[in-house]
């Protein structure tokens, strides 16, 4: 069965990271299996309205400017009308919103919701519990999760923390796993120096990403291995503790730092090495690690978060967030790559090539979409009962909002009827008659 | 036969490379296995929570303490002269004690940096003493009496308990006193009245605290009996509201903070950020 989709996250093209790349190439992948995808996210500066990317992909980039962190000021209601008319015009019958972050998915999750549309949500992100922010935005995944058909987490750990965060069912939350493109990551023998062993680190340096770690882990490696060199890309607020520790300890000849790498040249540093370091103190999925074994490079990862589901034991060597943990760790890798033992570039290009497909992912996403399309449609008293749980005075708020929009939603029907909306033209008809070999010109 | 199945099929593993041959929302015994709850729980005596909260009380006591100067001096039984003989009297006793207490090396040069600093702050606060008190003289005595309401209550809420919180500001506290402290002397009578009023409100605000932090002796019993009776010629509402405040303060919420202890629900797991180990 073949489903319109509709993407929604504050996190797009022209913005480069994990969430974009993932909600294109989803999107990508989807649309060879014949579905109808659309991107909706907030306008990037001057871009604003319908753009075309690649294979049809059609993406609208609503005239919202991002206020804070990359995100639209969230008003829940003045959204309704712009995404309504979305919805209706492409005829979507699927909503899928990206990140806990992102203040136009979890609206657009809701009003989508409102509409009797399915809806579901990916996760990919690990939060705390304890402190003020955390268990506001949680109050928010609470409601948003209430609504949503099902939840889609990258990781293992990632559905345990969103299970608790939002009370849901968890057999509500699928597993599917990020994943990379194998064929931009692979590995070349003849970039890295064969006399030294080069350590290759690529992170923001913030103490989130564990730059404090890493401080104190080089200066120890590197009087203990004098072959060793550093290859470090990403820059932050902590650049400076690396460029004091490599003053300190005269290590300037033995510490590159690159400063921050455009995401097209990550490949290039990557394949100079033979080890990747990665020192975050938390991490849902971790692409950076999987694509550095995509390059061929042996891992060595603190074991945090959804860290040790993703590599198996030949492919990363896991540590304690301490120095002490990291150091012998990095030992061990040093020893194996001196005496070959490590698993050979091309054997892990090809594993990871086989294991994270985005074609995979796309499968995965298919079957849930699927499972939520068949299943029947909820009323709104059922889904008010539903909000009602969510808290003893945040329930009340929350069944006040979903009413309040339920009659801001007919309020739109009335003034704009379904009726007079156009339908949008379907890509989906236009590559079908190209690839079939029609002249388009000669049918007008 | 439904054992023979079971064993033959492999113990789910929590890793994402496998097909473990289940759905993706399949979900295992072991979830939720690694989550921890309530690690790091510390069990509250009754009678040590009630010691510790006369830290509250204390910095209440010299609130309350200003306060009811503030309107004997108004109502003509305190005279300013007193009042300033008084609180130099028990500040320099206060300034022998502190000094003793902590051992410090009789260095003279810090004595007398001491004694400058206090010339200095006598001497430029008696000649400010005028605009001081004229500063809020134009503005109706019922804000004077809220700012002053509120200035207070923000001394006591950004106040040093001994804690590490994020809302604790010693200089914002201060500052607050102060300009209560000024608030309430343009009210006095004469710039005598507002000089002693403002100087004695330095040493309970800013000095007091200081000794009061490395006594730790529990004056409570002391104090409080003189601030009830300060209070009460002032007037007997007053006394009632203090006496109410400080049986729930001391007793009240001590009692309440431990009636909620079983309810704490903090989760630990694997999805915590870490902490990094020495």
């Amino acid at each position: 069965m073949k489903h319109s989709i509709c993407m929604v996250s504050d996190f797009f093209y022209p913005n480069i990271g994990g969430v974009e790349s993932h909600i294109y190439q989803l999107s990508q992948c989807l649309i060879e299996r014949g579905h109808k995808v659309i991107v909706v996210t907030h306008a990037y500066g001057n871009r604003s309205g319908i753009r075309y990317l690649s294979n049809g992909l059609k993406v609208y980039y609503l005239p919202i400017q991002p206020v804070y962190n990359q995100c639209i000021l969230p008003t829940v209601f003045t959204t309704l009308p712009v995404i309504r008319n979305i919805l209706l015009r492409e005829s979507i019958n699927i909503v899928h919103g990206h990140s806990a972050f992102s203040a136009l998915a979890l609206e657009s999750i809701f009003h989508a919701r409102t509409m009797n549309v399915k809806a579901v949500f990916t996760d990919h992100s690990l939060f705390g519990f304890a402190d003020l922010s955390s268990i506001l935005t949680n109050k928010i995944l609470k409601f948003s999760l209430a609504g949503v058909n099902h939840a889609i987490c990258v990781s293992h750990t990632c559905k345990e923390n969103t299970v608790l965060r939002g009370k849901i069912d968890p057999s509500d939350v699928s597993v599917i796993p990020n994943a990379v493109d194998a064929s931009v990551f692979t590995p070349t023998s003849t970039e890295r120096d064969p006399e030294k062993i080069t350590i290759v680190v690529m992170s923001r340096l913030v103490y989130r990403k564990g730059a404090d770690l890493l401080a104190s882990v080089i200066p120890e490696i590197c009087s203990r291995h004098s072959d060793v060199q550093f290859i470090i890309g990403g820059d932050g607020p902590k650049r400076l503790a690396i460029e004091e520790v490599r003053e300190h300890f005269q290590l300037h000849d033995r510490i590159r730092l690159l400063g921050t790498v455009g995401h097209s040249a990550v490949r290039q540093v990557l394949v100079r090495g033979d080890i990747f370091l990665n020192t975050s103190l938390t991490e849902a999925f971790c692409i950076a690690i999987v694509e550095a074994a995509s390059c061929g490079l042996q891992v060595v990862s603190t074991s945090v978060g959804g860290i040790p589901e993703v590599l198996p034991p030949d492919m990363i060597q896991l540590a304690e967030p301490s120095a002490t943990s990291l150091v012998e760790s990095l030992d061990k890798a040093i020893a194996k790559r001196r005496n070959c033992q490590l698993l050979s570039p091309d054997g892990a290009h090809d594993w990871v090539r086989k294991t994270y497909t985005w074609q995979n992912v796309a499968e995965r996403t298919e079957i849930v979409y699927d499972k939520i399309s068949a299943a029947t449609e909820v009323t709104l008293a059922d889904r008010l009962h539903r909000y009602n749980k969510c808290g003893l005075v945040a329930g009340k708020i929350f069944i006040f909002i979903a009413a309040l929009n339920y009659l801001l939603l007919i309020l739109c029907n009335w003034i704009s009827p379904v009726q007079n909306i156009d339908l949008a033209v379907d890509c989906r008809k236009l590559r079908r008659l190209k690839t079939s070999g029609v002249n388009l010109e000669q049918s007008s | 036969m439904a054992m023979s199945c079971d064993r033959s099929r492999k113990k789910w593993q929590k890793v994402l490379y496998k097909d473990q041959g289940v759905s993706d929302n399949y979900v295992d015994e072991s979830f939720l296995e690694e989550m921890k709850k309530n690690l790091h729980i510390r069990t509250y005596e009754f009678w040590a929570v009630v010691r510790e909260s006369n830290v509250v009380m204390q910095q209440i006591y010299s609130v309350w303490i200003f306060v009811a100067v503030y309107f004997h001096m108004r109502n003509f039984v305190l005279t300013p002269q007193f009042l300033f003989e008084m609180s130099s009297a028990v500040t320099i006793v206060g300034y022998i004690v502190n000094f003793v207490i902590l051992h410090e090396n009789a260095l003279t040069k810090s004595r007398w940096k001491d004694g400058k600093t206090m010339g200095i702050f006598l001497i430029l606060g008696f000649s400010l003493s005028p605009i001081l008190m004229t500063l809020t003289k134009t503005i109706s005595t019922d804000t004077i009496y809220a700012m002053t309401f509120f200035m207070l209550l923000a001394n006591l809420l950004f106040h040093d308990y001994g804690t590490d919180a994020a809302i604790v500001s010693q200089a914002f506290s201060l500052n607050a006193a102060i300009f209560a402290s000024i608030c309430l002397a343009s009210r006095l009578p004469t710039t005598w009245h507002a000089f002693s009023l403002v100087t004695f409100a330095f040493e309970l605000f800013a000095l007091w605290p200081i000794l009061r932090r490395n006594l730790k002796i529990i004056l409570s019993f002391l104090l409080g009996s003189v601030v009830t009776v300060s209070v009460a010629t002032v007037s007997s509402v007053a006394v009632v509201v203090f006496l109410l405040l400080h049986l729930f303060i001391t007793i009240l919420c001590p009692a309440w903070l431990i009636r909620l202890q079983p309810y704490k629900n903090n989760i630990h797991g694997p999805w915590d950020e870490a902490v990094i180990k020495q």
